[in-house]
């Protein structure tokens, strides 16, 4: 899937990340994180907003630098930790101070989005250069050791934010987890239907001789994505989590079928 | 990673995989390889024939599908023959190619007793791919019951049927 591909460029950056200190206090914030409740469907965030002013929620796992780590979190987290001024999104405004990641903002949110399955898939390229020219850390050279971290953990986020959302079956996953579903790896099914089909597919793959053929088959399983696309997206909108799951079922399928091609092209 | 490396069915001509298989920190244990490079069983039987059970089981969340068929002597309730077809990464082939090799001479109530956790032990299968040894047991099971199902018999039920 989309997720697993990783620029060499965040492969540095983790690489980077794992040596630095900021490893210890990934972990204090995971499990700040595993105490506290997901924030996930209380959002009516005004999507017309323009990402830069963000309102801070309640629950706010950003890093202090120099306060005690329970308690006052929340007050020292809405203020730049530069400059104290306004809440930062991501970037203060006032003095251009990388931030620490706040893992209650989402994908959608780091790039203005609504939650939705249905996205502007042409503004997130976009939106992904902008924020990586503001965030990059080759960027902050010659900043202090721990703003040269925050650009790597948020550069980081933003590349994680952005292959998650580009790709329709990791985004509608990703949602899907936004809203506490997630894909039981383990799960097997015996849906007679559709593994006779499946396997009906899989065998023509393989039996296939020529390029034509391949090709044949990708888009007719690009129809068939496009179709399931369409289904997630209203099964999800109106909150039929369960047709939602089949739906996302039937797209790694498809998306299955068509990797195999790929690799035989 | 693992899956980049073996993503194909048996029996139609394999690329040499080891050397990609050697580049990923995880390795596939010898005898994963060996049912990979030498497949036991692969084929189809024709699921109209009366004797014969077939189970068609997937993984939905790899896009995996695996069809396992049995062939059932008919007055001794035995197992004569068995084969599969996978789609899927290499633990999962080689998951149900074990699992053909072991109904293989078996009466339907004991392979029904077939776990996952013997199939991924036997294969040394890491704590990621036990879900293809489920896959596997699970075929087994659908197997037989697609046979029952056919016979309108019924197998002692003292085996659960999960």
């Amino acid at each position: 899937m989309g997720e697993e591909d990783r620029t060499p460029l965040s492969s540095f950056i983790r690489k980077t990340l794992a040596q630095s200190l900021s490893l210890q206090l990934l972990e204090e914030t995971t499990s700040q994180l595993q105490n506290q409740p997901h924030f996930s469907t209380a959002c009516s965030f005004n999507t017309n907003e323009p990402p830069r002013v963000f309102k801070t929620p309640k629950t706010n796992f950003t890093r202090n630098s120099g306060f005690s780590s329970l308690g006052s979190v929340e007050e020292i987290s809405s203020c730049c930790w530069n400059c104290k001024t306004r809440r930062p999104f991501l970037i203060c405004e006032s003095c251009g101070s990388v931030q620490p990641v706040d893992h209650s903002v989402d994908y959608f949110r780091i790039f203005g989005l609504d939650r939705r399955f249905d996205i502007e898939d042409g503004s997130l390229e976009g939106m992904y250069k902008n924020w990586q020219k503001k965030l990059h850390p080759d960027l902050v050279h010659t900043k202090s050791k721990e703003e040269r971290e925050y650009a790597a953990e948020q550069s980081a986020r933003v590349i994680d934010a952005y292959t998650t959302l580009r790709k329709p079956l990791s985004r509608a996953i990703y949602l899907m987890r936004l809203e506490g579903v997630e894909v039981d790896e383990e799960q097997t099914v015996s849906e007679p239907e559709l593994l006779g089909e499946i396997m009906e597919i899989r065998e023509a793959v393989d039996e296939a001789t020529d390029s034509q053929a391949l090709n044949k088959i990708q888009s007719q399983m690009e129809e068939k994505l496009r179709h399931w696309c369409n289904s997630f997206a209203n099964a999800f909108g109106s909150k039929s989590f369960d047709e939602a799951l089949k739906s996302i079922q039937r797209m790694t399928y498809y998306h299955r079928v068509n990797e195999e091609i790929v690799k035989k092209l | 990673m693992l899956r980049h490396a073996s993503r194909r069915i048996l029996g139609l001509g394999l690329a040499e995989t080891r050397s990609s298989t050697a580049l990923t920190t995880r390795f596939y244990h010898e005898r994963v390889v060996d049912h990979y490079n030498n497949p036991r069983n692969v084929g189809a039987f024709d699921k109209n024939d009366p004797t014969v059970g077939t189970g068609l089981v997937g993984a939905p969340a790899c896009g995996d599908v695996m069809k396992l068929q049995i062939k059932v002597d008919e007055d001794t309730g035995k197992i004569t023959d068995a084969c599969f077809k996978t789609f899927g990464c290499g633990s999962a082939i080689a998951s149900s190619s074990v699992a053909t090799e072991w109904v293989k001479g078996k009466q339907m109530e004991e392979v029904l007793t077939i776990k996952n956790t013997e199939i991924a032990k036997h294969l040394s299968l890491p704590p990621v791919k036990l879900h293809c040894s489920m896959l596997a047991e699970d075929a087994i099971k659908a197997a037989v019951k697609d046979y029952e199902a056919k016979r309108g018999k019924s197998v002692a039920s003292t085996t659960d049927n999960a």
